[in-house]
C-alpha cells in the first residue's frame, strides 16, 4: 500500500540547538492528523531518541517519516561513522558518547533499547565508514 | 466543539489591528481580521500574555467587582497567598485581613490552610500519576497541556488547588451552619485572569462553587486605605508553609521534593513540557510549573513586581514559626482528589474529524507553504506562514490575503 503522507528532515551532527525539531515537527503534524495522543507519545520518544542519536554519533543524516492509514513508518538515516557491532549497541547502559554528550545528559546508553521499546517494528542495518539506518513501525490502533 | 468561557477578551473600538498580540501569543490563538484582533476561544489558554503586550488597552480581562458580593447574605473572601506580599515588608497579614472585612466581607478564609492540606495530597499524588507529574495550580498550565500536549494528560496531579479546597471547606461549614448554598457567596481575590476562567468552569460543581474573581489590582487601592500606618509587629496566625505557595519553587520548597523542576514564565514551560514529551525528563518526580514569572506572584493582576514580592514574602516566612499539621483529613479526603473527566482532550489540534480528510488538508498545507515567503510578517492576519497556510487549508483565511503573493513579490505563483 503507497503511503498517505510523506515528510522528511535533515538532520546536522552535533547540533544540539536545534536537534529534536525533527521530532517536533512531526509530533505538531500527528496531532493535526488526529493521531492518538498515546501513541504519539511513542512515536514521539522513538523519533527524538533516533535524531539525537544522528547528531551525537553521526556526520549528519536525515530522518523520513512515511505515514500509512494504519501506521506510521520512520526512517532514520546516517552517513556514517556506522556501528561496529550492533547487538552490543543495542544493551542498555552501552554507550560510545563524548564526554561532553554525556555532560549534557544524553549517551546514557539508553537511545537504541528505549527506541525499540516504543516501537511495534524494528529494525536496524549498519556498514562500519558507511551509514547506519533505522527503520521504526508504530501501528494506530 | 462546546463554547468555552475565557476571561481574556478584546476591546474591539480600541484594538487598531497591530498584530502585537497575535506575534506574542505563545499558542498562536490569535489572528486579526479586518483590521481587528481575534482570540480563537477553542486554542486560547487564558495566560494574558496579550493583556501586557496591548499598547492600546484593547485586551482587557474579565472580572467581577466588590459591588457583585452585596447579592449574598455572607459574603466569604478566599485571598490568594499572593496579596499579602503586595503593602510591603511592615504589613502583617491579619491587618491587611481585618482590611477586607472593612471592605465588607463578612469573613477571610486563611488559604495557606488549603495549601497545607493541598501538600499533604500532593505527596500521595506523585504516587498516582505518570512520572514526572506536572503541578496543576495553574490553570494556565492545565489548559495549555490539555490543547497542545494532549499526551501529558495523564501527568497532570490529580489534588484539588488550595482555591478549591477552600471553597469546599467554606461550603461545608455554612451548611452545617444552617445557610442556603446559594446564600452563602464565595468570592477569590485573584492575582491573574486564568483563575477567572477556571472559576467559571468549577462553579458548575455547586460544593466548591465560587461565585466570583476580584482582581486584586482593583481592591488595592481601597485596601491600602484601611491599611495605611497599621504597622503591626504581632506574628499573624498563618502557615509559613503554605505562603511559599506564592512563588516559583515554594511548592517543592514545602513539600519537601528535591527531585524536582521549578519552571516558570509560559515560554520556558513550553520547553520543558517539549523535553516531557521526548521522554527526556522521566526520572524526575515532579514539575512545578507556573505560566507567569515568579509563579503567581508574576500575576497580572498584581502591583507589586514579582521579586520584591517574593523577598517580601520570604521576610514575612521568616518571622512566622507555624504551620498547619494536617493529620487527619480523612473526612474530606475523599473529595479532594479531582474526579474531572481528566481525557477532556480539546483536541483543538486536529484538523479534521476524519483522517483521510485531515491528509488531504496537510498536503493543500504543504503546497501552500512552498508558495508563501516564510518571513512570518503577520501582514495576512495570521501569526506565521505555516498558521496561514493551515489557516487558508482549513477555509479561515484566503490566499488573496498574503500581500506578498499579490503585490508581485513572487513569480512562480500563477
Amino acid at each position: 500500500m503507497e503511503e498517505l503522507l510523506s515528510v522528511k528532515y535533515d538532520v546536522v551532527s552535533g547540533d544540539f540547538i536545534r536537534g529534536g525539531e525533527a521530532s517536533s515537527n512531526l509530533k505538531k503534524l500527528l496531532n493535526q492528523l488526529g493521531v492518538r495522543s498515546d501513541i504519539v507519545k511513542r512515536i514521539c520518544v522513538a523519533c527524538y531518541e533516533a535524531e539525537m542519536n544522528i547528531v551525537i554519533h553521526s556526520v549528519g543524516g536525515y530522518i523520513e517519516a512515511k505515514i500509512y492509514n494504519d501506521k506510521i513508518e520512520i526512517t532514520a538515516y546516517d552517513y556514517g561513522p556506522g556501528i561496529p557491532n550492533i547487538e552490543l549497541a543495542m544493551q542498555e547502559g552501552y554507550s560510545t558518547a563524548s564526554d561532553v554528550a554525556r555532560e549534557m545528559g544524553f549517551g546514557g546508553g539508553m537511545g537504541l533499547p528505549n527506541i525499540k521499546r516504543s516501537s511495534d517494528e524494528f529494525y536496524i542495518k549498519s556498514e562500519v565508514g558507511k551509514f547506519t539506518e533505522i527503520k521504526i513501525i508504530i501501528y494506530f490502533n | 466543539m462546546k463554547q468555552l468561557f475565557h476571561s481574556v477578551a478584546l476591546i474591539s473600538e480600541k484594538c487598531i489591528g497591530c498584530t502585537k498580540c497575535m506575534m506574542n501569543c505563545p499558542v498562536e490563538a490569535i489572528r486579526v481580521k479586518g483590521g481587528k484582533a481575534v482570540i480563537y476561544n477553542e486554542k486560547c489558554i487564558d495566560c494574558g500574555e496579550c493583556i501586557k503586550v496591548c499598547p492600546y488597552g484593547a485586551h482587557i480581562s474579565i472580572k467581577n467587582s466588590l459591588d457583585d458580593i452585596q447579592r449574598y447574605k455572607k459574603k466569604i473572601a478566599i485571598p490568594s497567598v499572593t496579596l499579602y506580599s503586595q503593602f510591603g515588608k511592615n504589613v502583617e497579614p491579619d491587618v491587611i485581613n481585618e482590611g477586607l472585612l472593612k471592605l465588607g466581607f463578612d469573613e477571610v478564609f486563611d488559604i495557606t490552610f488549603s495549601c497545607d492540606i493541598a501538600s499533604e495530597t500532593l505527596k500521595k499524588d506523585l504516587e498516582r500519576v505518570e512520572k514526572p507529574a506536572i503541578s496543576t495550580l495553574c490553570p494556565t498550565v492545565v489548559r495549555l497541556v490539555e490543547t497542545e500536549y494532549p499526551s501529558l494528560v495523564g501527568h497532570l496531579v490529580k489534588m484539588l488547588t488550595p482555591i478549591e479546597i477552600s471553597a469546599l471547606i467554606i461550603r461545608e461549614k455554612y451548611k452545617e451552619m444552617g445557610y442556603k448554598n446559594e446564600d452563602v457567596g464565595i468570592f477569590f481575590l485573584t492575582p491573574c485572569p486564568s483563575w477567572v476562567t477556571k472559576i467559571s468552569e468549577i462553579s458548575k460543581n455547586e460544593n466548591i462553587r465560587i461565585n466570583g474573581a476580584i482582581p486584586i489590582s482593583d481592591i488595592y487601592p481601597k485596601l491600602l486605605k484601611h491599611i495605611k500606618g497599621r504597622a503591626d509587629d504581632k506574628n499573624s496566625f498563618i502557615s509559613r508553609t503554605g505562603l511559599m505557595w506564592a512563588y516559583s519553587g515554594g511548592q517543592c520548597e514545602a513539600i519537601g521534593i528535591e527531585n524536582s523542576i521549578s519552571v516558570d514564565g509560559i515560554k520556558n514551560v513550553i520547553k520543558v513540557l517539549n523535553d516531557v514529551e521526548n521522554g527526556r525528563l522521566d526520572d524526575i518526580d515532579y514539575i512545578e510549573a507556573m505560566a507567569c514569572p515568579n509563579g503567581c506572584l508574576g500575576g497580572l493582576l498584581l502591583v507589586e513586581n514579582p521579586y520584591n514580592a517574593e523577598r517580601i514574602t520570604k521576610n514575612l516566612n521568616s518571622k512566622i514559626d507555624f504551620t498547619y499539621k494536617i493529620h487527619d483529613f480523612s473526612d474530606i479526603e475523599s473529595k479532594l482528589v479531582s474526579d474531572e473527566e481528566s481525557s477532556e482532550h480539546r483536541d483543538t489540534q486536529k484538523i479534521s474529524t476524519n483522517f483521510e480528510s485531515a491528509v488531504k488538508m496537510i498536503k493543500s498545507m504543504n503546497k501552500i507553504i512552498n508558495m508563501l515567503p516564510g518571513t512570518d510578517c503577520g501582514l495576512c492576519g495570521s501569526p506565521s506562514c505555516k498558521a496561514f497556510a493551515e489557516d487558508v487549508a482549513k477555509g479561515l483565511a484566503s490566499l488573496k490575503d498574503c500581500k506578498f503573493l499579490n503585490e508581485g513579490g513572487f513569480n512562480n505563483e500563477g
